[in-house]
């Protein structure tokens, strides 16, 4: 398959950090921070998925 | 931002072995994810001998059992509400939507997640940026927003593409129109038959839609997106280019959608589903060119895992290359042809309502019709279409006589009666057109079943 661009090994790392800290660090949020962060996380899964980085599901973090 | 034609340009131009080799991983993780989180798809599953690590070709996904809307409708009512199929915890969903219920059968329910929620409207963009529409448009969405799923995806792809996105719901006829020609909708979303209906309130109105600047239709919900004649009434009527879609609730989303190259059918997003054409009688897979029943596996609503969902639409597939629009994607040539129990067999001849509308599509001076069914003197099957002609000027015996020829040279001569309707007398549909009165005391014969 294609290799990925240096812009879209980056939007991959946005989700990867992204999730991480959601999964880490979200009783550190507060709740206008951790619903935005959540949805964010949901559009950037549309886009690890048409990478075929193979993202897996969210429901554990409520995505 | 790119210009292409293409909304995932990586996966729809992609070569078919490497999107095989795509949808082999992704059915890997869909039988392992399924197989690990509902009990119910791990039985299936394990008795048929399936586990993820022995997927290893798109020849093993015919391993898996078919999965049918009896046996959703079954689950669901033993475990209400949503059955025995879901993935995930209410909890974590956001969404309820349920089937539209014209059947009069038990609606399926169906929840989704907030990704997957996204991932909906992700497959209304492949089909509303593969048409041309752009964020640029402005999208009138001719839609009832209620618990049938229709077109709240497509709203919220118009969202994500960055168009100004016009809800119509809660309005009548008049309002849609007058909304479209006030805020200048470039993009009109609705179902066929809608769409005639709309073009008729706005003669009525004395708008010429031809002349305003409405440039795409976007159609779904019924077969009549593709019927050649009905798309080309309704792209005349409206001065538009028409493109169908199709999708179901057992999805959330559409499966299919057609390009701007028009190439007489409709796509299949596969990168997110895998679609077989099998024959509905044998379960056996049928080639390019045949036609068939689809059954779907998709990849996309990880709340309700899908997995060889058998849909009861009659298609026909072909190879991608067949469109000059450089996806790769395979395509539905027509369409979504019928549903499987859409057949009548009158007097010993099958009739297709797909297939009495494209003759009937043909005449313009037909403004709504209706195909009724009954029993004469107890004992024989009638068929009769009912239509309407307003045009007070308009040469009705010829036309009458002349739909009754066409439809009996179509159907082994089967003698069809045809008849006026008083203007306006005939139901018109907002959703999902209904233009089949079965009214027999004794339905046709086996094979056949009551629409």
């Amino acid at each position: 398959m294609d290799e990925i661009g240096e812009a879209q090994r980056e939007l991959a790392e946005v989700y990867e950090r992204l999730k991480a800290l959601l999964a880490e660090r979200r009783d550190e949020l507060a709740p206008y921070e951790e619903r935005n962060a959540l949805k964010a996380l949901a559009a950037l899964w549309q886009v690890a998925n048409g990478l075929d980085l193979d993202p897996g599901q969210l429901y554990d973090v409520g995505v | 931002m790119k210009d292409t034609p293409y909304w995932n340009p990586r996966h729809e131009t992609m070569p078919r072995q490497e999107l095989e080799a795509l949808q082999v991983r992704k059915l890997r993780n869909l039988v392992e994810w399924a197989g690990a989180q509902v009990p119910y798809h791990a039985k299936r599953l394990s008795d048929a001998g399936v586990s993820a690590d022995s997927i290893g070709s798109l020849d093993d996904l015919r391993r898996i059992p078919f999965f049918t809307r009896d046996q959703w409708m079954e689950g669901q009512l033993e475990q209400p509400p949503f059955g025995p199929i879901l993935a995930a915890p209410q909890e974590a969903a956001i969404r309820y939507h349920m089937t539209s219920g014209t059947t009069g059968r038990t609606p399926i329910r169906v929840l989704d997640s907030m990704k997957d929620w996204e991932w909906i409207a992700e497959m209304w963009c492949y089909g509303l940026w593969g048409f041309g529409v752009r964020p640029t448009d402005r999208v009138f969405i001719a839609f009832g927003y209620a618990t049938f799923i229709g077109f709240w995806g497509l709203h919220y792809a118009g969202e994500k593409m960055g168009c100004l996105t016009l809800p119509g719901g809660a309005m009548t006829t008049e309002q849609r129109v007058r909304t479209i020609e006030e805020m200048g909708a470039t993009v009109v979303a609705s179902t066929p038959t809608y769409a005639l209906r709309m073009a008729q309130e706005a003669r009525a109105l004395g708008i010429d839609l031809a002349s305003g600047p409405v440039e795409r239709l976007i159609l779904s919900g019924e077969p009549a997106g593709s019927i050649p004649a009905t798309k080309k009434l309704i792209e005349e009527q409206w001065g538009a280019k028409a493109g169908d879609t199709a999708g179901m609730t057992e999805l959330g989303t559409i499966m299919i959608f057609e390009c701007e190259a028009q190439p007489g059918g409709t796509h299949i997003i596969e990168d997110h589903y895998i679609e077989e054409v099998i024959d509905p009688e044998t379960g056996e897979p049928v080639g390019y060119g045949e036609q068939g029943e689809r059954v779907v596996t998709s990849f996309g609503r990880g709340f309700i895992p899908v997995l060889r969902y058998r849909t009861r639409d009659l298609v026909v597939k072909v190879p991608g290359e067949d469109c000059p629009c450089g996806r790769t994607f395979d395509i539905y040539d027509g369409g979504i042809r019928g549903r499987v129990d859409d057949m009548k067999l009158v007097r010993g001849t099958n009739v297709y309502p797909r297939a009495v509308e494209s003759i009937v599509r043909e005449i313009p001076e037909i403004d709504e019709f209706q195909i009724r069914l009954y029993t004469e003197e107890g004992i024989r099957d009638e068929i009769e279409v009912l239509v309407e002609i307003p045009d007070e000027g308009a040469d009705v015996e010829g036309i009458l006589s002349g739909l009754g020829k066409e439809l009996a040279d179509a159907h082994e001569s089967l003698r069809f009666g045809v008849r006026q309707a008083e203007t306006g007398s005939l139901p018109r549909f907002e959703l999902k057109a209904k233009r089949l009165v079965d009214e027999r005391e004794v339905i046709g014969g086996e094979g056949e079943k009551r629409g």
